[in-house]
């Protein structure tokens, strides 16, 4: 029973975090036809936010809302200088949101050179709940993950500037020529995913190493749980996310970390066949 | 599925799955692509570009240059050094100490009197951790810089790729890093760590020391930890110890939750942590919290070096014990020296020296003495100098094995309060057990 309810709080935990790195991959995949190889690269410059706050004396909390911003500006930049020039082309994306991460690494390892780099937990030990202890961080960092996750797609599915991008992906020809602005909304659908990234790396920093590869560790996850929840709604990051999260948790548990790596992936195969109809009617 | 709906249903899906393909071998790709090209060390004379190419067999070494004359005889062909190392990808953190201890390697020998009356000079080549842009970068040493031998720190899989291009240059091929062993070649010796060593006598001695008997091998999914485990097996059984769970976790992993809950059911009273990089760091991190930390799981490790233990930090590390060839603290009237030296050339932050580039600089060593006693830079004559030769650096009393690998002394450092290392055990000259027979 323990053991259970550890397997379900770990399987949480991974949930949170798969579903808030790929949230900004699937915003700018579902909505704006960007395979963004750089995604993963996002997430390391809000990981190291999170160092740089920490090393000026602001609080970890404070450092969330910091790391948004910064991708946020970091995001609109590129869409305006790289990514506007490519839209409907998902082969140059991909080339170029490639060597944009190339240069991201770059010059953060420029800045911050290779070495690790950390940001200590906040709230270090565990918490007794639920009649087991589980890492207090974890707990908060569920939280906070699941909270962005919603925030952001309520923005997407029920505010006006939602239905205005929705509007844009709908038909980008019928919503430019009836006055929206669809250049504004890119910005900040761009904006917005990357921001979302950066919360992202901020949070799991204090759980591993800084270092300019970190992107490279989350993106492959972020990109699995795309594909299994699928790319015409938003909601699928959160249906792939948690599909990819009981799979990991379940087969580790029971087999190994081997085995649950080669049924993510499986899992991704088989629903890419299974989502071909619905992959084709995103993709316009 | 003849009107043309379906068609145009259809092509958006192949497109996508090609390029999502495109994406993840393109991601796959990734850690290879950003590096910054071989780069050459060391300003190597533009004069000198126009020798001869192909064999590194110049045998007449000219007289040295004994005389305190103020005219210079015509400077004699320098001795090239190539190294293959990784300083970028996911081990170019290990790339920085590495580069310094090539500086340091054309100081000392130069000062010694060089190769054979001949100076030397060292040009590095960055793997970026891949074994295609390692093997380019081999091609790069061997072709275009034209070295007289190749030492090599970076992975089993880098070796594999530029160990063909070596052999059919005839090129001395030294692999300096620690690995699973097995390697044997003619135009190579290994003489970095191999599991025998750094495990055969630290196992019994943790089991020891701890009273405890009962393990637990976490390690990242490739060759060398299944093989580090593989030896752990043994060598726990031998001693009377069980292992009571083994778990593989692929490279890049960054979530332990579950791993950590098999750990701490699985009843172990010892760790032996098998990850690397910014995974071990991941690892310990989490350990603490899921109350399976090195307080109350003792750890055993063989790759927790500074850069890895510093990112971790004190809370986490102290009391862990590591195995290795070399800890720059090792207790030496040479060593001190040696140490004092890096510092003060490369300054109190410089990338911390560690068994890499200990083993870096213990090989050119190796080669120098072996080059100077052949009297010359032919291979043949440098593989029949180097079989059996000892040598005492910095890193204690070296000697080559006649599986080519190198009989070392290994160390047990643990991890005090501050974070500093101290080494609490040696085993002089342990054996490899390895064998080569190239005949």
């Amino acid at each position: 029973m323990e053991a259970l309810t550890l397997e379900t709080l770990n399987g949480v935990g991974l949930f949170a975090t798969l579903a808030v790195v790929a949230l900004g991959l699937g915003i700018v995949f579902g909505l704006m036809g960007v395979i963004n190889l750089a995604h993963g690269e996002f997430v390391m410059v809000g990981a190291y936010t999170a160092f740089v706050a920490h090393d000026l004396g602001l609080s970890h909390w404070a450092s969330l809302p910091l790391a948004a911003a910064v991708l946020f500006v970091l995001g609109a930049l590129i869409e305006i200088t790289l990514i506007r020039r490519i839209y409907r082309k998902p082969e140059l994306t991909i080339l170029a949101t490639f060597g944009l991460s190339i240069v991201l690494r770059q010059a953060v390892e420029l800045i911050f050179t290779k070495d690790f780099r950390s940001v200590p937990n906040p709230v270090p030990g565990a918490t007794r709940a639920l009649g087991v202890l589980f890492p207090t961080y974890r707990y908060l960092l569920i939280a906070i993950a699941v909270g962005v996750v919603a925030a952001t797609l309520l923005a997407f599915t029920r505010s006006r500037f939602g239905l205005v991008v929705r509007a844009i992906v709908a038909d980008r020809d019928l919503a430019e020529s009836s006055g929206l602005r669809t250049g504004t909304a890119n910005i900040f659908a761009f904006g917005i995913g990357a921001a979302t990234a950066g919360v992202a790396g901020a949070l799991v920093a204090p759980l591993g190493a800084v270092e300019p590869q970190l992107g490279l560790s989350y993106l492959p996850g972020a990109f699995l749980v795309v594909i299994v929840g699928g790319f015409s709604r938003l909601w699928g990051v959160v249906v792939g996310a948690l599909i990819i999260a009981i799979a990991q948790t379940g087969v580790i548990h029971y087999y190994d970390t081997v085995t649950a790596q080669i049924v993510s992936l499986g899992l991704a195969v088989l629903m890419l066949q299974v989502r071909r109809s619905s992959v084709a009617g995103a993709s316009t | 599925m003849s009107t043309s709906h379906p068609i145009r249903k259809k092509r958006p899906p192949r497109l996508l799955l090609g390029a999502v393909l495109l994406a993840v071998a393109l991601v796959a790709a990734s850690c290879g692509n950003d590096d910054d090209g071989p780069a050459t060390d060391a300003s190597a004379p533009a004069a000198e570009t126009a020798t001869a190419a192909a064999t590194p067999a110049p045998t007449a070494p000219p007289a040295p240059t004994e005389a305190p004359e103020p005219e210079p005889e015509p400077p004699a062909e320098p001795v090239r050094i190539g190294i293959l190392f990784s300083n970028s990808g996911p081990a170019g953190v290990f790339g920085p100490p590495v580069a310094n201890i090539a500086e340091m390697i054309e100081q000392d020998i130069n000062a010694a009197g060089g190769i054979n009356g001949r100076m030397v000079e060292t040009y590095l080549a960055d793997d970026a951790t891949d074994p295609e842009v390692g093997r380019q970068a081999m091609e790069q040493l061997l072709d275009s810089d034209n070295v007289d031998v190749v030492l090599g720190t970076h992975s089993s899989a880098t070796r594999q790729a530029a160990k063909p291009l070596a052999e059919d240059a005839n090129v001395l091929y030294i692999y300096t890093a620690l690995y699973e062993g097995g390697e044997c070649s003619a135009v190579m010796f290994n003489t970095g760590e191999v599991p025998s060593q750094q495990l055969a006598p630290a196992i019994p001695w943790i089991m020891e020391q701890t009273g405890d008997a009962k393990w637990f091998l976490v390690g990242n999914d490739y060759v060398w930890p299944r093989r580090s485990f593989e030896l752990a097996r043994q060598y726990i059984e031998a001693a009377g110890g069980e292992v009571v769970g083994e778990e593989y976790v692929p490279l890049g992993t960054q979530d332990f939750s579950s791993v950590a809950q098999k750990i701490a059911s699985s009843g172990a009273e010892l760790l032996f942590p098998a990850l690397v990089g910014g995974d071990a760091i991941a690892f310990e991190t989490q350990a603490v919290d899921f109350g399976i930390g090195q307080d109350a799981i003792p750890r055993l490790a063989n790759i927790y070096e500074e850069n890895v233990l510093g990112a971790m930090g004190p809370a986490v590390t102290a009391g862990m014990r590591v195995t290795l060839g070399y800890f720059k603290e090792v207790d030496s009237p040479a060593n001190a020296e040696f140490v004092q030296r890096y510092y003060d050339a490369f300054g109190a932050d410089a990338a911390p020296h560690m068994t890499f580039s200990s083993h870096i600089y213990d090989a050119a060593l190796l080669y120098a003495a072996a080059a100077n006693s052949a009297g010359t830079t032919d291979t043949e004559a440098v593989v029949a100098a180097l079989e059996g030769r000892s040598l005492t650096t910095p890193t204690g009393d070296i000697a080559v094995t006649e599986s080519r690998h190198l009989a070392q002394p290994i160390y047990i450092a643990e991890i005090q309060d501050d974070g500093s290392q101290e080494i609490v055990q040696t085993f002089p000259a342990v054996e490899p057990d390895e064998t080569c027979d190239l005949s």
